[in-house]
């Protein structure tokens, strides 16, 4: 906002430059109708004071003649200038009857160059030293014919000076006249389309599409400050234009309750309509009254545009919007400008005023675009972040879901498991053991009672095996003493047992290894108790580097070594091996006529245990 | 022994035990159950000395008549006969209140042998019981249990488990601790029995509980 002001206060310095001093103001000519087929008769013609405003009479060709002053050392060579602010609508300059310049077309469709001033070289040998005679002859329309003040027929003061200075006035003039127009037309008309475009794309931004055909609408008013030439004629062109204001009004209406988040269904009828009606009730009025019809129906639009801003304050003030104070800077902006323009007009102030005022409002409409653009951009950089964030929580989500499944899936498996070995143990129990136990203490023979009682706890410990859970390597030390105790004693075999203390063995050892180790420690003493006629026997039980050693020592007659194969099978010493190698350890046998065996087990811990 | 109750579905298993039994005790009246309803049934009218009761049976567990035959006759001794070797199946026996317990497929000097220990009072206890009977003991002795009445183990009782649970036998737990055999077998049986009394109680107690739950 700042920085517009300080544009502005800048426009206004350029603006008003120093006057000229060598300049010669013309304000004094003799005025005629022209009369197409006769002569000018210049004896009856009034003389009129510059400005000549056409407010009324008839539009057409009027003719203007000042004397001009002599200048200083006539003849002379040098190059004098005409600048002439204001001659609407197309002008032709003679002097002492030479002519020095043409404006454009005189006929429909007239050249229009109402805001464009103009400037007129005119070389000092055409001047004599006495009795100059300018001739200026205008085309235009009077008031009544136009819609607005600013096209109605009329001639300024003729300035009259050296050409360079004359080309100066006209310089500067030409830059806030025609230059700075154009500029904003176009940026306008760019950023304009490019608004209504992305407007027209996300709906619920449609106050953008409307803010859109705002800048675009105006940008068209604009360039009826620098368009020069038209392929139509004049009536058609001024309605045209008044007509631009009620496009230009529904665009300023609807964006200003859209972007205070109201739609309408009303409005959105009754606007076009209105776009409609006025080009027809300004037809049905004709061209010859133009100005008052279309003049009402300014006041009527404005009315509605003001409506519409008070009411678009009223609701971001309610909603408590951060954007209430700049959009309210920028309409008293915008407003304030325009009620300038139009005073300056009416009141007949100084012409710069008017032209800084005009351009005011395409500037503030400029800055609002940006504004809205850049607020859209943020709204579209949060939503893409909220986009990413929640792609990422869903990502998340997700991988949630798919690990708690299949942890579902997984204890569920476990459970059905579990269930069915249990299942599995007790039908053993039930069916095969009462088999077995039967045949134990039924059959005569004693080789099939000791069959089957050894079948029984192999299917006991497959069974615990199956369902058993983890056992702590303390507790099952104390379960292989109990039983190798008890059988060597039961057997008259003297027994040692040495093993680590509880504290020096917190691992713990799976069920299927634990059932595993113990047939191998019963195969052995059953060997031994059998085979050996050993009277002593020790099992020593050590942990090493991750290392279960289990050495089983006896003093008996040993396994004869022509036998070995036989001895291996017949005593279970390939099985005590492959129970070894199951576990991924391994069983040495050392054995020797006279001095005994000794089988060493080795289990690797960490296969088997899980350390508490 | 004069009355005996032999609990045991499978008959050639049944005739093996009554076998048995009657040599350990050539006069001994012996009345046969294959069911927990008989059996429960002969509880209630019948005085016995001993019951030999099976686990697994078709119509349930021996382990009701265990704890029916406490109720109705404490002075009866039961033990549990059964091919489970596990604590699970054993424990909930020893709590209702078996002095011992038999595995059936041992041979029959061994099941003879064993038998007229228990007989004699000196009830069996193997490692894996021990810990347990140590777990339920400690559980026993936590803060909240302390309505319970006072049925903790002494410390030799306490000693003799320990023991137990490393893998020593009874007779070398006795050498360690300069006891005799009788005195092991007694502190056994002791610890048999608080088991069992301390297992009531909490019963009780949480009958107790789900009655006030239910007021």
């Amino acid at each position: 906002m700042a920085w517009l002001l300080a544009l502005l206060g800048l426009l206004g310095l350029l603006a008003g430059g120093p006057a000229a001093a060598q300049a010669i103001a013309l304000d004094r000519a003799l005025m005629l109708v022209e009369q197409p087929g006769r002569p000018p008769a210049w004896e009856r013609a009034p003389s009129v004071r510059l400005p000549d405003d056409w407010d009324a009479g008839a539009s057409g060709v009027r003719l203007y003649r000042l004397p001009l002053p002599a200048p200083a050392g006539v003849p002379d060579t040098a190059l004098y200038g005409l600048y002439i602010e204001r001659a609407c609508s197309v002008l032709q300059v003679r002097v002492n009857g030479v002519l020095v310049h043409d404006g454009g077309s005189f006929d429909e469709p007239v050249t229009r160059n109402c805001h464009r001033p103009q400037l007129v070289a005119v070389p000092g040998t055409l001047l004599q030293a006495q009795g100059n005679v300018l001739d200026l002859r205008v085309r235009g329309y009077v008031l009544g014919e136009v819609s607005s003040r600013q096209r109605a027929g009329g001639l300024s003061p003729v300035e009259f000076g050296p050409h360079a200075l004359m080309a100066g006035h006209h310089a500067r003039r030409l830059v806030y006249a025609i230059r700075l127009p154009e500029v904003l037309s176009g940026a306008l008309l760019l950023m304009g389309g490019f608004m209504f475009v992305m407007g027209w794309f996300h709906r619920e931004q449609s106050y953008l599409a409307y803010f859109g055909a705002l800048m675009v609408g105006w940008s068209l008013l604009l360039a009826r400050l620098w368009v020069a030439e038209l392929p139509v004629a004049n009536p058609v062109t001024e309605l045209a234009l008044a007509a631009l204001m009620a496009f230009i009004t529904l665009a300023a209406v609807q964006f200003l309750m859209r972007y205070a988040g109201r739609r309408q269904q009303g409005l959105n009828l009754a606007l076009p309509a209105q776009c409609l009606l006025m080009p027809l009730t300004l037809l049905a009025a004709g061209p010859a009254r133009l100005y008052p019809v279309a003049g009402v129906w300014y006041v009527l639009l404005a009315a509605q545009v003001v409506a519409a801003a008070a009411y678009y304050l009223a609701a971001a003030q309610r909603q408590g919007s951060r954007q209430l104070w700049p959009m309210a800077a920028l309409l008293g902006t915008v407003g304030t400008a325009l009620a300038v323009e139009i005073t300056s007009q009416q009141l007949q102030l100084d012409a710069r005023i008017g032209l800084v005022a005009q351009l005011v409002p395409a500037l503030a409409f400029l800055v609002l675009g940006l504004r809205l653009v850049q607020q859209y951009g943020r709204a579209f950089q949060t939503a893409e972040q909220n986009r990413a964030e929640l792609e990422v929580r869903i990502r998340e989500a997700t991988a949630q879901i798919e690990r708690n499944f299949a942890q579902l899936a997984e204890l569920k498996v476990e459970q059905v498991t579990d269930r069915e070995r249990k299942r599995i143990a007790a039908d053993l129990h039930d069916d095969l053991g009462a088999k077995l136990l039967t045949i134990v203490h039924t059959s005569d023979d004693p080789r099939i009672s000791t069959l089957a009682r050894e079948a029984l706890e192999e299917m006991r410990l497959s069974v615990r095996g199956l369902t058993g859970k983890p056992v702590k390597l303390a507790d099952a030390l104390g379960d292989w003493r109990a039983e190798v105790v008890s059988r060597l004693n039961q057997s008259g075999v003297q027994g040692e047992w040495s093993a680590p203390s509880d504290e020096e063995v917190p691992q713990t050892l799976s069920a299927r290894a634990f059932v595993q180790t113990t047939r191998i420690l019963r195969e052995a003493i059953s060997n031994i108790i059998k085979h050996s006629g050993a009277s002593q026997c020790s099992v020593r039980c050590t942990l090493a580097d991750g290392d279960f050693q289990l050495v089983i020592q006896d003093n008996g007659r040993g396994i004869p070594t022509e036998l070995d194969g036989r001895l291996d099978k017949g005593h279970g010493m390939a099985s005590m091996k492959g129970r070894a190698k199951q576990l991924q350890g391994q069983c040495l046998v050392e054995s020797g006529p006279g001095y005994g065996t000794v089988i060493r087990l080795t289990l690797p811990l960490e296969r088997h245990t899980t350390r508490p | 022994m004069n009355h005996i109750l032999l609990l045991e579905d499978l008959p050639e298993i049944r005739a093996w035990l009554k076998s048995l039994v009657l040599q350990v005790f050539p006069n001994a009246r012996i009345t046969e159950c294959s069911r927990v309803q008989d059996a429960l049934l002969q509880v209630q009218t019948n005085r016995f000395e001993l019951a030999l009761c099976d686990l697994g049976l078709p119509d349930g567990s021996g382990t009701d008549v265990v704890a029916k035959l406490r109720d109705v006759q404490p002075e009866a001794q039961s033990v549990v006969v059964t091919i489970h070797d596990d604590d699970e199946h054993l424990f909930p026996a020893l709590q209702a209140g078996a002095y011992g317990y038999i595995l059936k497929e041992q041979s029959r000097e061994l099941i003879t042998e064993q038998l007229q220990r228990i007989s004699q009072g000196e009830p069996p206890l193997s490692p894996s019981i021990a810990r347990k009977v140590i777990k339920y003991f400690a559980a026993q002795a936590r803060p909240q249990a302390n309505a319970m009445p006072d049925v903790q183990l002494t410390e030799r009782e306490s000693e003799v488990l320990l023991r137990v649970a490393k893998g020593f036998t009874l007779p070398e737990i006795g050498v360690q601790l300069g006891l005799s055999r009788h005195t092991i077998a007694d502190y056994v049986k002791q610890i048999y029995r608080k088991l069992n009394v301390s297992s009531r109680a909490e019963a009780a107690l949480e009958a107790q509980r789900l009655g006030l739950f239910r007021r």
